[in-house]
């Protein structure tokens, strides 16, 4: 056999191999001219054969390997060593580009082939530039730990530190040799072996992939005691593995903030007992010896009148005015500052407003007189009377006829009294005109501000302490009016003050019931209150008249009917007559205190059912549950908590809505027109749990129950309902079509409190039965129908 | 001569409005404290009360709610005398069975119409010992 077609065979075979290699070949000979290249040559440079072959290689695409580091390459290097690899050329192509290649070159000498060289090139651009961004992105991920201030470490499964960052060694005055490598545990001898983080890393970590600020507190010996909070991220960190990033961030400073806040909040509490005791005791302090200053000095001058001592007796007037004068002045303070912290009471009382204005104008008539003025009364003679706080309008329109007095002279004062029906209510306006020196614009501005006088000089001038305008206002707007001002400079002022006409009727919708005690004077009526809608009652028994009355106006501003009592025994019989849907009750009240009231209530079976909150300064839960009280509020009363409590038992939007729970549409829809008919709001259910669903929303005041429906049927449904304790109160009214067999009676025993038949009866005697349960359950009955 | 206890702490009180009630013709009977005053409404049944609230020993409230209850001291008229605009003081005092109340600094002329004023309505119904 010739060997010529074997070597043929083989060279065949040999270029098959070199054009199966994806990655670009160019054969040479020693004077560097390409004598073959491969098949990805062609087509990595857009080129054929025929422009290739036995070209110079620089003269390759009209020179563009005409690149000098080849030319070393091919010329210097091989020629020396005959292989050489991994050169690395970065070259812009005019056809493919910029490139990065990656040439690997072998002098070969191929049996009776002179010797050539084999250049392969490999495009790394892609490779390169992927690099560069990993590098870029692990520099930049170096770079926001290192820029995050807390300390940050990086521990691999093993729990030994992969790195960690500037914050790190800065805190724990640490260097990365110390560091990187290590154990966590042997980190600053030892100092990072706690039992707490030794749980965490290896009894929590393991389990989840994240956790959050746990608070570890610990003696570091090189920092002293410090608290951390420690949050930690697993993360799969490509060819790093699992990696265990743990944050620390020292909280100490904010821990001793946090303390230091909440001493401060306490000692300013405690402040401002001390500053409203030291208030009231002041005024005590200050009012007993100015009292005997103006009681002596208008002593003697009755003395003085008697014995015609003259002088003496314009004398001792001038002690007189100046001591009522300084009373004055400290009782516009304090009232103030009881505005301030919330103290200022009203107290409503009926009385005639002829007799005030008369009684207010011979108190004024001496400063009239003082600045030869003229005053002016102009009024109807059925002026009527007024439900207020008699001493507080008495001070208004002193306030106002004193400035008057006060800024004008040889004028004329004039005080204009009215009734006005305003918004179907009625309104009495005072108006004190004068004809002194005026107000200009600007000055109006600052009029009713605090401690503010039109001029800082009309101090000097004519006294006062700048408080009255501002007391006048903020007691007419407590007693749901308000003070105003019209007034130009030179021609005098005139200021108006409204007040409802019944300062009960429009600022608190309900007040205090009448009182059973004999033998009062002076009292306004109060039994004249609208009976309450039914079923949104409170019933606040407390036997502090403050206590109530801020109650009161807490609780109507929820949007709650609110009735109150002054002690047990009226507690009691209120409770009895309203059934109320909740109860607050204080603890320490004289004769009968809260705990045998509650014990009274839940004796009573009509009252066992309403829901008692227990007021109290002492925190005696465990008695109170024991008695069967349902909640339990502290006193001073957190008023958010309390609402949300009553709301509880209340529904959330009133009007309390009636729900009808049966699986049938079209006795709903029956139910639900006669309801409606009777002004109600109805909600349905189609089955027990959609209607658990429902009561979830907003509690109905009253539920018609059928007993037999799908998913959950009424049997269950009443059992759930019972046992939610606001729940308890709420009337169920079964409607059923089938007769009632003694079981199913005994289910429902002392859990519904009636059973209407619906079968057999014609609809308006339905009719009748349900409108009979509405006035049964809606209004004031309380004893539950025997079934 | 109608004869009013004063029961008052404050002894220039005490004083100034014993010598002017004294001076108009009233017989005034001084108790310093609520229980003082309480003993003597019992022993002297005077025409009517001036009753200071804050007092020691017992207070106002204590003592003109005491009164109230007894049947031998229930008719007497009580005026309540309070701080200036303490309304719940007041509420207090007419809640403990005060008939009255007036403020302090005592205006005179006011607080003898009032005392008129209850006793006018005692006069008719005169109970217990008659006065010497």
């Amino acid at each position: 056999m010739s060997t010529k077609p074997f070597v043929e065979a083989i060279e065949t075979y040999a270029q098959d191999i070199v054009d199966t290699v994806r990655e670009p070949l160019l054969m040479l000979d020693t004077n560097l001219r390409v004598q073959s290249a491969n098949r990805a040559f062609y087509e990595t440079f857009h080129v054929s054969p025929n422009e290739t072959e036995r070209q110079l290689i620089y003269e390759l695409g009209n020179g563009q390997w005409d690149i000098p580091d080849l030319r070393t390459l091919l010329e210097d290097v091989i020629p020396a060593s005959s292989v050489f690899n991994d050169y690395e050329l970065e070259h812009t192509f005019p056809i493919i580009g910029r490139r990065v290649m990656l040439l690997n070159g072998r002098k070969l000498r191929a049996g009776s082939h002179a010797a050539i060289i084999v250049l392969a090139m490999e495009d790394v651009t892609e490779r390169r530039r992927a690099e560069a961004d990993f590098r870029a992105i692990e520099t930049y991920a170096q770079d926001i730990v290192d820029t995050v201030r807390e300390p940050l470490l990086i521990l691999d499964k093993t729990l030994r530190v992969q790195s960690g960052n500037r914050a790190f060694y800065h805190t724990f005055l640490v260097s990365a040799e110390e560091t990187e490598n290590r154990l966590i545990y042997e980190l600053g001898n030892g100092q990072w072996d706690i039992p707490a983080l030794r749980t965490l890393l290896e009894d929590i970590v393991p389990k989840s992939s994240v956790f959050n600020d746990f608070e570890l507190e610990h003696d570091f010996p090189t920092l002293g005691r410090r608290v951390m909070l420690l949050n930690a991220r697993k993360l799969q960190a490509g060819h790093h593995g699992e990696l265990l990033v743990l944050a620390m961030e020292d909280v100490t400073e904010r821990r001793r903030a946090e303390e230091e806040v909440a001493k401060a909040k306490e000692a300013s509490e405690i402040a401002n007992r001390t500053k409203s005791l030291f208030l009231a005791n002041m005024s005590h302090e200050l009012r007993t010896p100015l009292n005997a200053i103006v009681g002596y000095s208008e002593m003697l001058q009755e003395e003085a009148v008697e014995q015609n001592l003259e002088s003496f007796d314009s004398d001792l007037g001038k002690i007189n005015a100046s001591g009522r004068h300084l009373l004055a002045l400290i009782n516009d303070i304090l009232d103030l500052s009881k505005i301030e912290a919330g103290k200022m009471e009203l107290y409503l009382e009926s009385f005639d407003l002829n007799a005030l204005i008369d009684d207010v104008a011979s108190t004024i008539q001496p400063m009239v007189v003082a600045n030869a003025n003229t005053f002016n009364i102009v009024r109807p003679a059925d002026l009527g009377r007024m439900l207020a706080d008699q001493v507080k309008v008495r001070q208004a329109l002193y306030n106002l006829l004193s400035n008057a007095a006060k800024f004008t002279h040889e004028g004329t004062i004039t005080l204009t009294a009215e009734r006005h029906r305003m918004d179907s209510s009625e309104w009495v306006v005072f108006r004190v005109a004068d004809t002194g020196i005026g107000l200009a614009a600007e000055k109006i501005l600052r009029l009713f501000q605090d401690f503010t006088q039109a001029d800082a000089s009309t101090t000097r001038k004519f006294g006062g302490t700048g408080l009255g305008l501002a007391l006048t206002r903020r007691f007419c707007q407590m007693m749901g009016g308000d003070v105003t001002v019209h007034s130009l400079p030179g021609e005098g002022s005139t200021f108006t003050i409204k007040l409802p006409a019944d300062v009960s009727e429009a600022k608190m919708e309900s007040s205090e019931p009448a009182s059973e005690s004999s033998g009062t004077l002076n009292v306004g009526n109060r039994s004249t209150d609208p009976l309450p809608e039914p079923n949104t009652c409170v019933l606040v028994i407390d036997d502090d008249p403050a206590q109530r009355d801020l109650m009161r106006r807490f609780l109507t501003s929820e949007g709650f009917c609110v009735r109150s009592a002054r002690g047990g025994e009226e507690g009691l019989r209120l409770a009895r007559q309203l059934v109320p849907i909740a109860i607050t009750l204080d603890v320490m009240m004289p004769e009968m205190d809260g705990w045998s009231v509650l014990e009274a209530l839940k004796a009573d079976p009509a009252l066992s059912g309403v829901p008692v909150v227990m007021l109290t300064m002492v925190d005696d839960s465990e008695r109170g549950f024991a008695l069967g009280a349902d909640d339990y509020v502290m006193k001073p009363v957190n008023r958010r908590r309390l609402g949300k409590i009553l709301k509880r038992y209340s529904c959330a939007d009133p009007p309390c809505p009636i729900l009808i729970v049966d699986d049938d549409a079209a006795t709903r829809g029956l139910m639900r027109t006669m309801l409606e008919k009777q002004g109600c709001i109805v909600t349905e259910a189609e089955n027990g749990e959609a209607a658990l669903a429902s009561m979830e929303l907003n509690r109905p005041s009253l539920i018609f129950l059928d007993l037999l429906m799908p998913v959950m049927d009424g049997f269950v449904f009443v059992d759930r309902v019972r046992q939610r304790r606001e729940w308890r109160t709420i009337p169920i009214v079964v409607v059923t079509a089938h007769e009632l067999s003694s079981s199913d009676r005994r289910r429902l025993n002392g859990n519904v409190e009636e059973v209407i038949q619906k079968s057999g009866r014609p609809a308006d005697d339905l009719q009748a039965q349900v409108s009979e349960a509405l006035k049964n359950f809606g209004v004031f009955t309380s004893t539950p129908l025997p079934l | 001569m109608p004869r009013i206890l004063l029961v008052e702490d404050n002894e220039m009180n005490r004083d100034m409005l014993s010598r002017r009630l004294e001076r108009r013709g009233y017989e005034v009977l001084i108790a310093v404290d609520g229980q003082l005053g309480l003993e003597m409404a019992r022993e002297e049944s005077p025409d009517l009360i001036l009753m200071d609230m804050s007092l020691p020993v017992m207070d106002g409230w204590e003592a003109t709610r005491t009164l109230k209850t007894a049947p031998e001291t229930r008719h007497i008229p009580v005026i309540a005398l309070t701080a200036h605009a303490m309304s719940t003081d007041r509420e207090k005092a007419l809640e403990a069975g005060c008939d009255d109340y007036d403020t302090k600094p005592i205006e005179l002329p006011r607080l003898l119409g009032k005392i008129e004023a209850l006793l006018g309505g005692t006069e008719k119904t005169p109970v217990g010992d008659a006065t010497p």
